[in-house]
């Protein structure tokens, strides 16, 4: 019971954390994104040269750092790492380019639901039959092998990163790039992005809030404690957005979406599918990177790449549909995936005992 | 009494589960405490009259032994 109303509480704190961010500037039906959230600080790095979507988001930092923080004050921090480094960067770079196909993760999927964008109820059944493959993949005997402990300074790579991130958008130099126009340009005030990202990161570090892990544990083990979250954002964001105004049932005209049904199905199809075989959302593979785990660390910079790819390649949706290349890109990608789980499926018959 | 393993790996656990029913050792795969890890890995929970044997087990982390109160204890130490 104590777990139900942690988690319960984790999601009703990033609802409300995405209602606020919402209303102080925060793109609509955006107000948290980790796919467009990397992607917009990939830009400002300048790894893609889409001017509308660039700026250091606080918020990734705050989740990262946020992470890193609660789990050395609970002992929980912990370097590991080891696992199929190299196959979890590409994974990565193929749920980024899946997110980016759909226009977001599944927590701006939930956030879009909210918003009464009915494209968004529709990827959600691509996003669930994404995860049901990766589970029959799970019971066939899929893994990326086991990690291992690593020294310190592993754990702290991706904190480091997101400090020096941090000192970059506060010093704001010439060289990184601000979008002036476009979703790049919309954002609340940094110190509130911050703020919010450091508290949806110790939260979800705490209850390890997983939009993949509440409906694998559902189907796997008819536990279903971890969708609740889910359930929660929904409903504090909904009624957020009924009180501000931002509620707007319908396919068309809902903002940073498009209504190509099928290409939303895809897109998330491709997000759940490869999420599973990671062992998280990219919620998650940022809140384990801030926990120490650097194959989750290698995976969170595949994000970074596939967002680098999406933008320079034309592979991105935008509000007019699914470009030619994006799907081109996705057939890539999900043929990578297939091809990634069927090679990582071994056999479960090998011989051991259980008793000594 | 009541034993839980933790695991490396999803596959790991699969597999050791496979082998306690294979041996008719009253078993069930479920998520990790939250008390027990920070990940969101997969463990066994199994019935047994002596504690399963580690060391053939690569993909095991650790096994604790369930008290009464429901606290979990490591075995050895």
């Amino acid at each position: 019971m104590k777990q139900k109303i942690g988690v319960a509480i984790a999601g009703l704190i990033v609802g409300l954390v995405a209602v606020c961010l919402g209303v102080f500037g925060n793109p609509a039906n955006m107000a948290l994104c980790i796919a467009c959230f990397i992607r917009d600080t990939a830009g400002a790095l300048g790894l893609h040269q889409a001017e509308a979507v660039q700026y250091i988001r606080p918020e990734i930092i705050g989740i990262v750092l946020g992470a890193f923080i609660i789990g050395l004050l609970k002992k929980d921090h912990a370097p590991k790492g080891g696992s199929s480094p190299f196959t979890r960067f590409v994974l990565g770079i193929c749920v980024m380019v899946g997110a980016l196909i759909f226009l977001g993760c599944p927590l701006r999927m939930v956030l879009r639901m909210a918003g009464g964008d009915l494209n968004a109820v529709i990827g959600l059944v691509g996003f669930i039959g994404g995860i049901l493959t990766g589970i029959v993949f799970l019971n066939r005997g899929f893994s990326l092998k086991r990690s291992y402990e690593q020294p310190a300074s592993e754990g702290a790579g991706l904190p480091v990163v997101n400090l020096l991130l941090l000192v970059l958008v506060i010093a704001a130099p010439a060289f990184v790039l601000f979008s002036g126009s476009g979703p790049g340009s919309l954002h609340a005030p940094l110190l509130l992005s911050l703020a919010g990202g450091l508290i949806v990161g110790g939260a979800a570090q705490r209850s390890r809030l997983c939009f993949i892990g509440g409906v694998r544990d559902a189907v796997l083990f008819k536990d279903f404690h971890m969708l609740m979250p889910f359930a929660v954002i929904l409903v504090t964001v909904l009624i957020g957005n009924l009180i501000t105004g931002k509620f707007a049932v319908g396919f068309a005209d809902q903002p940073i979406a498009h209504t190509e049904w099928i290409w939303n199905i895809l897109g998330l199809y491709l997000v759940g599918f490869g999420s599973v075989l990671l062992g998280g959302c990219p919620l998650r593979q940022l809140v384990l990177a801030g926990s120490g785990n650097s194959d989750s660390g290698v995976t969170v910079w595949g994000f970074f790449v596939g967002a680098a790819i999406c933008h320079n390649f034309g592979l991105a949706s935008s509000g007019a549909g699914v470009t030619p290349n994006g799907r081109i890109a996705f057939a890539i990608c999900a043929a990578l995936v297939f091809l990634i789980a069927v090679f990582n499926t071994k056999k479960l018959s090998q011989k051991q005992g259980v008793s000594p | 009494m009541t034993y839980l393993a933790t695991f490396h790996t999803h596959f790991g656990a699969m597999r050791f589960l496979k082998q306690c029913l294979k041996e008719s050792i009253s078993a069930k795969m479920m998520p990790v405490p939250r008390e027990l890890s920070a990940s969101c890995g997969v463990c066994v929970r199994l019935e047994s009259v002596c504690a399963p044997s580690v060391p053939e087990h690569e993909d095991m982390e650790r096994c604790y032994i369930m008290t009464s109160n429901g606290a979990y204890v490591p075995l050895g130490g």
